[in-house]
């Protein structure tokens, strides 16, 4: 522990402390003290069994004598406080006894990192997503039979056909038209995409209308792809309550 | 005419396994439809598309596995699960085709030795929310395992089958549906008006046999209406207030189609429900789709896990034998990904709830690999249940070996079996039980035949 974050933590509770401060300052005001010393009232409405202000007033030594007291009630109190804290604490640890203290748990972190980085270089070896049902030889965990599903590779099904959608009707989708463009722009060759020759003609238009129409950018993905895909990547919730409010990228 | 009679040779290659040997049924379809897929095409199916063969041991030390070639030896014999599938059995090449097919084989032996049936969820109309709920039946139960119906009285059991001749319209795609469409339901037009013709002439008797009873008549004076009798106005109204009432309009084409009965969500059922008449399916099958074989799958033929195990020496168990999971990929938090649990070969479900497979437990098996343990981290599950999903995976339900005091038992009793372990309650097993060899006498002795005359026997064995 150090100096500064006593000193800050005090401030804290004086922060704390703001809100309830009013009644305490009228505490010692001059017109409750006056109340206090009339006849009617001997002892104060708002706290009874309070000693006198004029013994309040001079605290400094009271605190000391007796630490069960009342909380700080200004900044010379707060102050006052972190002194009588810090005797009660008594002296930092040692260098040889912060040692001791950190070693089991240090050890105990060691491991876990250590068994964590392990298991993660594992992992990044077995890009297979299993999926409930999926039937497994030995040789499915081999890495040969691993390293065959990193790669990607064209569907084997028309996407167009089986969705039974018009690619030209789509031009305005630009996650449609997206996943049909590469990195740089260009239509992506039908062995890539899957398509059969008819549907690939169609889906090469609706690309070239949705450039041509200044819809799609020619040179790289649209900007509402890309931010998705940062979303995506950063793990920032999605949350369209939000979205209507800040409209993600402005461009 | 008389028919012809098949000659030796004939009979001899009819019945020879190159004929016996079935083609191969569909794959399990791909769920690789996004423009980019990452699959490996020499990976296990989920389920074999080819029939497994093997052969005894002393043919296949000849080759001969009844093929119409002898098979090569250095790749056959080395094997102590001898089974093949033949993918093609003469080629151009004159080769015969095959690769091992242990893989699927031995997870078929597996799966039997989990001695688990394979269930059903119970169809029930009342909403309920909890797992727990839903009553399991055994897919053999004579209820729901109904296939020889009259093609007229298919629409009255449609609870009761698995079987369908139409669609399971939720599972198509929208290309599908619209292919679906165009080829088998557009040229049947004809034929559904005249179905409809038949329904109507069913309806109009029927409303004149209650409007007679209603007058205090035993029976309708006039004669029933048949189905040509109905004009092709009288159909056109009936079309129009059939295209009214949506419900009524679908359970008439899904007769007519013998459509898979479909079962919406359980949160729409309730808005429907409280809109109009409508009739929730109780077919099992009715929300996830029919199966695409018979619900098992032939895969065990149990039809329910209320049995009791029993041990030699220890007696009835409490539990059944928890068995060995791998954890064929350890969960990770970043990105998260819950662990894959393997077990007989398949990877399994893990239920919700407080269990070791849930994230309450951190740390151990799964969620690190030690590549220090010899054959990768294992744990001790109990396989609740199994099922085949309607693209033909097998779906095992497990949870973790019930820690109460039955379970630990019985997780001991497996540890001992297996040869792990100390023995039960503590007690070591005797290491070094003398073992002495057996003389003739022996063996005689014990293994006697009863001195009661067996007559029949001696009979059989002189025969």
């Amino acid at each position: 522990m150090s100096c500064r974050q006593w000193l800050s933590s005090a401030l804290r509770g004086l922060a704390k402390q703001q809100p309830h401060s009013q009644p305490q300052t009228r505490l010692f005001s001059t017109t409750l003290q006056s109340r206090s010393s009339s006849p009617s009232s001997p002892s104060s409405p708002l706290n009874p069994s309070s000693p006198a202000p004029s013994a309040s007033r001079s605290a400094f030594p009271s605190r000391l004598t007796n630490p069960t007291t009342t909380p700080t009630k200004s900044a010379n109190d707060a102050l006052f406080g972190i002194m009588r804290e810090s005797r009660d604490r008594g002296p930092a640890l040692t260098d040889a006894e912060r040692r001791n203290v950190i070693k089991p748990n240090f050890a105990e972190t060691i491991q876990s990192t250590r068994a964590s980085a392990t298991t993660d270089a594992f992992v990044r070896q077995m890009p297979r997503r299993w999926r409930t049902g999926d039937v497994y030889a030995p040789r499915d965990l081999s890495p040969v039979e691993m390293r065959k599903w990193r790669r990607p590779s064209a569907p084997k099904t028309d996407v167009v056909d089986m969705l039974g959608f018009s690619p030209v009707d789509n031009y305005r989708n630009p996650s449609l038209i997206s996943e049909f463009m590469t990195d740089f722009g260009r239509i992506k060759h039908s062995k890539f995409t899957g398509l059969r020759p008819v549907n690939q003609r169609k889906i090469a238009k609706a690309i070239r209308r949705a450039i041509g129409l200044g819809l799609h950018p020619s040179v790289h993905r649209h900007p509402e792809i890309l931010y998705r895909n940062a979303r995506k990547t950063l793990g920032v919730q999605y949350r369209p309550d939000q979205e209507k409010g800040n409209s993600g990228p402005k461009y | 005419m008389v028919a012809r009679s098949v000659s030796p040779g004939g009979a001899l290659l009819r019945a020879s396994r190159m004929f016996s040997l079935p083609a191969p049924i569909p794959g399990p379809p791909t769920q690789d439809t996004t423009s980019s897929s990452f699959n490996s095409t020499t990976a296990t199916s989920a389920y074999p598309t080819h029939q497994v063969i093997t052969t005894l041991s002393s043919s296949r030390k000849r080759g001969d596995w009844g093929l119409k070639r002898p098979l090569p030896l250095r790749s056959t014999t080395k094997s102590s699960n001898p089974m093949i599938r033949v993918k093609a059995i003469d080629t151009i090449e004159q080769i015969t085709d095959f690769t091992s097919a242990a893989d699927h084989g031995l997870t078929l032996r597996k799966f039997q030795e989990l001695r688990v049936p394979v269930v059903v969820r119970k169809s029930s109309s009342d909403v309920s929310y909890k797992v727990s709920d839903y009553a399991q039946r055994s897919v053999f139960d004579s209820e729901i395992d109904t296939t020889d119906i009259a093609p007229k009285d298919r629409a009255q059991y449609i609870d009761q089958r698995w079987k369908f001749t139409g669609p399971w319209l939720a599972g198509m795609t929208e290309g599908d549906f619209k292919e679906y469409l165009s080829k088998h339901v557009r040229p049947r037009r004809t034929a559904f008006r005249a179905f409809l013709k038949q329904k109507l002439a069913e309806e109009m008797n029927g409303a004149a046999q209650l409007k007679a009873m209603d007058e205090g008549e035993l029976d309708v004076k006039q004669t029933p209406v048949r189905a040509r009798d109905i004009t092709e106005d009288q159909l056109t109204d009936y079309l129009r207030k059939l295209r009214s009432h949506q419900h009524h309009l679908y359970a008439m084409v899904g007769t007519f189609l013998d459509l898979a009965p479909l079962k919406p969500p359980e949160i729409a059922i309730a808005k429907i429900q409280s809109r109009e008449t409508f009739k929730v399916s109780e077919n099992p099958y009715a929300q996830n789709g029919p199966p695409s074989t018979h619900p098992s799958a032939g895969i065990t033929y149990l039809r329910t896990k209320s049995y009791m195990d029993n041990h030699p020496l220890y007696g009835p168990q409490k539990e059944h034998q928890p068995v060995q999971a791998r954890v064929v990929k350890p969960r990770r938090n970043t990105p998260v990904t819950p662990a894959s649990i393997g077990v007989a070969g398949i990877i399994a479900s893990t239920r919700l709830g407080d269990s070791v497979l849930n994230r309450k437990s951190v740390g151990g098996a799964l969620d690190h690999i030690n590549p220090d343990v010899e054959g990768g981290s294992k744990l001790w599950v109990q396989v609740k249940q199994a099922r085949v999903d309607s693209n033909g995976k097998i779906i095992l339900s497990v949870d973790s070996a019930p820690m109460g005091h039955g379970g630990a038992e019985a997780e001991l009793i497996a540890k001992e079996l297996l040869g792990e372990g100390e023995g039960i309650f503590g007690q070591q097993r005797e290491q070094n039980i003398e073992v002495l060899p057996e003389n003739r006498e022996q063996m005689r002795r014990q293994y006697a035949a009863p001195s009661a005359p067996m007559t029949v026997n001696k009979l059989n064995l002189n025969i």
